[in-house]
């Protein structure tokens, strides 16, 4: 009964619990939303780290990784492949050659770490061919896949593999996206003109564009003139394993495009075959094994496990390796909980202004209810059950809210492409996928009924203060 | 039998400098089924009085013994279980809950003593019904005319059986004809259920009801007399 009564109660003066209930809805939508979208960059990067980077699990020579020396390969590759294949989660694991090398064009040269990969084996344990780049080639698909190079845009655009040309066609790109004529137009005199790089493009443009035009247009010229001639070799050149100078040239079989430039701009994959043959190392041998477990959940029991089983070699996870993106993921779910209290706290203002205001109008009822017998216990519990109701209301409209746009928004993506210059340069997606756990709902749901509980306190002391005779007097 | 008993009562207010002794030495007893009426000017020490009999406020002197209750001696949480179980409260502006039904008004206090739901719910047609409001029973307070909530309230006053009624001023917001339709129910609710009522008022009408008549003046009872109305 008391719990029907304080519902009751709530809806007596709609304007004011809709305003209160309105606020708490809408700091709680905020708080959540914000999360989840911060907790997407998060989770894409880790997704990005273990399916296109690093894997969950690496075996390594102990020194390979500080000295990188070709030399320091894994003695005894049966056993790390026996181990793995006994792994509990583990399902899948192939064998890396890596080597540190230079590569070259005619416009520029960069350091690399030259992959030598299984291709079909990398193609089913990483996500990485689907980044290719649409028009620059393949994944090692075309029948002359042993001089292939797959490489990053970063590295590309070092090289100037990668130029700006605004060609006729690009001119139409511009027509298509609906840029004005006025603007292709000024364009008009550099056509053709060959650019090294986006900021010498956006130097020439910005000198026939007002800086409206450019801040405006400036992204869509520069994918519109983003240039790439298909085919297009390098040069790697290394050290083999006797420690002799050795290189050759490679035809770039595509060109992938990830979230971090780092990666991008170091990291160079070339079939195991050939690196094997350029590097003389033999049949069997490889620097790194790296294993994909079922679920990321069993990568510190899988990591325990295996560098058990290989005591003489340096077994790491993707934790281990990246500690940083371990540390902020366990540092952001502390945040998302100070977070949401800061916002709570904040809209408890409310709830107890409203509350009280509620007490005070009801001086007589109050008074009446305990004259007529309504004891102290019944009166405060009515008085936290009102208030308890306003925040939760409000509380489970902001999550249902919240539910309805990271839905939406978790499918169209939020494009932050403007600053992905800044976030890409760590390996950070410009394009955010909001998304939050469900454990996180469970949490900011006893956080509203708390937030309900302590507002009520003080207007609740406030009704127990009451005097039933001024009831009976009738004021 | 003795409902209430009151033996050399004082009361007194302390304001800042200023006694004031409301209720002066009074001696008192109501018998079940009385229909009684304080009477006397303002400030004559009525609704204090009325607060005391209920278990709203303690005695500075003397003693009140409510069916068997020494309220002196009771503990204010105590004194809540008390007015629950055994006094029924009217007042005179209503004090309907504006959210609830008659009905859930009348069940209300039957609400907090749990009873069981098929009980209630007969005991609040039959007080509706003698109240003449069978028809209301979902209307909100604010639905109904001023006489009709004071029906519904001295129908929730009546609902849990208790020892009496205490009713301050019940006519005092009420037209002629609200009046004697509510001073109609209440007679006939005392002699159908021998419920004794205790009126403080003003109202010559209730005065003019009412089987006996205690007048206070200063606090003191100056007159207490036993009439020979009789409906």
């Amino acid at each position: 009964m008391i719990t029907s009564l304080a519902w009751k109660n709530v809806w007596r003066n709609k304007t004011r619990s809709f305003t209160v209930i309105a606020a708490v809805t809408v700091g709680v939508f905020a708080g959540v939303f914000a999360m989840a979208a911060i907790n997407s960059s998060i989770v894409q990067r880790i997704d990005a780290a273990v399916n296109e980077e690093l894997s969950h699990i690496q075996v390594n020579n102990r020194e390979f990784r500080s000295s990188s020396d070709i030399q320091n390969i894994i003695a005894d590759p049966g056993e790390v492949v026996s181990v793995l294949e006994k792994t509990p989660g583990v399902t899948n694991f192939t064998g890396r050659i890596i080597v540190r090398g230079i590569a070259s064009t005619a416009g520029g040269s960069a350091g690399v770490e030259i992959t030598g990969i299984n291709v079909d084996r990398e193609k089913q344990m990483f996500t990485l061919s689907e980044r290719l780049i649409p028009g620059t080639g393949s994944y090692f698909d075309s029948d002359t896949r042993l001089n292939s190079a797959f490489i990053g845009e970063k590295l590309a655009k070092e090289l100037y593999i990668i130029r700006y040309i605004l060609t006729p066609e690009a001119f139409r790109s511009l027509e298509e996206a609906g840029i004005p004529a006025a603007v292709t137009e000024k364009l008009r005199s550099i056509e053709g003109e060959r650019f090294p790089t986006e900021k010498k493009l956006s130097e020439a443009c910005a000198g026939l564009l007002t800086s409206g035009e450019m801040k405006k247009y400036s992204l869509n010229i520069r994918e519109a003139a983003w240039s790439y001639r298909e085919g297009s070799k390098i040069i790697l050149s290394f050290l083999d394993v006797s420690g002799n100078q050795t290189g050759a040239a490679f035809r770039i079989c595509g060109i992938y495009r990830t979230n971090n430039d780092f990666f991008e701009a170091t990291s160079l994959f070339v079939p195991e075959d050939e690196l094997r043959r350029l590097t003389g190392l033999e049949e069997g041998q490889y620097h790194r094994f790296i294993a994909r477990l079922e679920n990321d959940d069993l990568t510190g029991k899988a990591t325990s496990e295996i560098r058990e089983a290989l005591p003489g070699l340096e077994v790491l996870n993707w934790k281990e390796i990246q500690t940083d993106l371990a540390m902020i993921t366990d540092y952001v779910n502390q945040i998302y909980g100070i977070f949401m209290v800061l916002i709570l706290a904040a809209l408890s203002f409310g709830i107890v202004n409203t509350m009280l205001m509620s007490v005070l109008e009801r001086t007589r009822e109050l008074g009446m209810l305990s004259a007529i017998g309504m004891n102290r216990r019944r009166i405060f519990s009515m008085i936290m059950l009102e208030s308890i109701f306003l925040s939760v209301v409000g509380g489970f409209a902001g999550m249902a809210v919240s539910g309805i746009v990271i839905g939406i928004t978790g499918h169209t993506g939020i494009n932050l492409v403007k600053y992905s210059e800044g976030l890409e340069a760590f390996g950070y997606s410009a394009h955010l996928y909001p998304t939050i756990g469900g454990d996180f709902f469970i949490m900011l749901t006893v956080l509203i009924v708390l937030t309900g509980i302590i507002s009520a306190i003080y207007p609740a002391r406030k009704a127990l203060q009451m005097n039933p005779v001024e009831a009976l007097r009738g004021e | 039998m003795k409902v209430v008993e009151i033996n050399d009562v004082y009361k007194t207010y302390r304001d800042t400098e200023v006694e004031v002794r409301a209720i002066n030495g009074v001696t008192l007893s109501f018998e079940k089924g009385d229909f009684a009426v304080i009477v006397g000017p303002s400030g004559s020490g009525k609704t204090t009085l009325l607060n005391l009999i209920g278990g709203l406020d303690q005695p500075t002197g003397g003693e009140i013994i409510v069916a068997g209750h020494h309220l002196s001696e009771l503990r204010p949480s105590e004194l809540i279980d008390f007015r629950m179980e055994h006094v029924g409260f009217v007042f005179q502006s209503y004090n309907l809950i504006p959210v609830l039904t008659a009905a859930e008004n009348v069940g209300f206090i039957m609400n907090l003593q749990k009873w069981p739901k098929e009980k209630r719910k007969a005991r609040t047609d039959e007080l509706l019904e003698s109240v003449g409001l069978a028809d209301r029973h979902n209307s909100r307070p604010s639905q109904l005319s001023g006489g009709q909530q004071q029906r519904v309230a001295v129908a929730r006053a009546l609902a849990p059986r208790p020892e009496f009624i205490l009713a301050d001023e019940p006519t005092a917001n009420l037209d002629s004809k609200s009046a004697e339709t509510l001073l109609d129910i209440m007679e006939k609710l005392n002699q159908e259920e021998n419920m004794t009522f205790i009126f403080s008022t003003h109202d010559a009408r209730v005065m003019k009801r009412a089987r006996r008549v205690i007048t206070l003046e200063d606090g003191r009872i100056i007159s207490d007399e036993r009439t020979n109305h009789n409906s």
